[in-house]
């Protein structure tokens, strides 16, 4: 699997819940080289374009991108990999009582 | 900028924000592709994925015609996408370092192929003019 099969793709759970607007991996330690685990997807109930950072790392200018990239992307939330219950083609389906996360970027 | 700040190595990654559309640089500082796709470990597509199964992990980067795809939809073939192993990533940052040479990647052959074959039968061209102009330039300093 490629990573453009899982972006942009519709998320459901009961319902619709957005689109992936990007694909949070994690590592053991700080250190590059060691594998990159998929940690979870950020899902934008709006938008499937990437948020280029403004949501997630606190960027604040400038400010009229800033805002605008912000409002197409809010109530974004992040969904870890233990609450996907299944990949089809453009479709990815949660578990019931899967869990939003918070998409921003947390510092080693 | 870095992923978490300057000269600081994330410990989270996004593949929008810091990995897809980076330069990759081999271990001498030259470029060698663009990342446009990322390669992961198996999922289960069109099955339920067992509860327990340990996530995937970023297996290659990919480099290849991208661009039309990502615009329009669907993905170009796996033929034309070019494999950099992931274990071969020495650094992320605003550009992506590798551990080897670009002469050991297949994301170069074209280039090497035209280096042998064309421009290596024209006159002079088997050397570069940063190492004449060096040479030039100790003799003169030498005399």
């Amino acid at each position: 699997m490629i990573i453009t099969d899982l972006l942009r793709a519709r998320v459901y759970g009961p319902d619709f819940l957005g689109f992936v607007s990007d694909v949070r991996f994690s590592f053991d330690s700080s250190s590059i080289g060691q594998p990159a685990r998929l940690y979870g997807l950020i899902v934008s109930p709006h938008a499937r374009s990437s948020e280029l950072g403004f949501e997630r790392s606190g960027v604040r200018s400038p400010w009229p991108i800033a805002a605008l990239v912000r409002w197409r992307h809010r109530y974004s939330f992040l969904v870890r990999w233990g609450d996907i219950e299944r990949i089809d083609v453009a479709r990815i389906q949660l578990r019931q009582g899967f869990e939003r996360g918070s998409p921003e970027l947390r510092r080693s | 900028m870095t992923a978490e700040g300057d000269n600081q190595q994330p410990r989270w990654l996004d593949a929008h924000l810091h990995l897809l559309d980076r330069q990759v640089l081999d271990v001498h500082g030259v470029p060698v592709a663009v990342v446009d796709d990322l390669e992961l470990s198996e999922i289960p597509a069109g099955q339920e994925i067992p509860r327990d199964m340990s996530p995937p992990v970023i297996t290659a980067l990919l480099s290849g015609p991208a661009l039309a795809t990502r615009i329009f939809g669907a993905r170009p073939p796996d033929s034309r996408l070019v494999r950099t192993p992931w274990v071969a990533v020495r650094e992320v940052g605003v550009v992506i370092k590798l551990s080897v040479g670009r002469d050991t990647q297949d994301l170069s052959w074209t280039e090497r192929w035209v280096r042998d074959h064309v421009i290596g039968h024209i006159p002079g061209g088997r050397h570069t003019p940063k190492n004449e102009e060096s040479q030039q330039g100790n003799e003169r300093g030498g005399s």
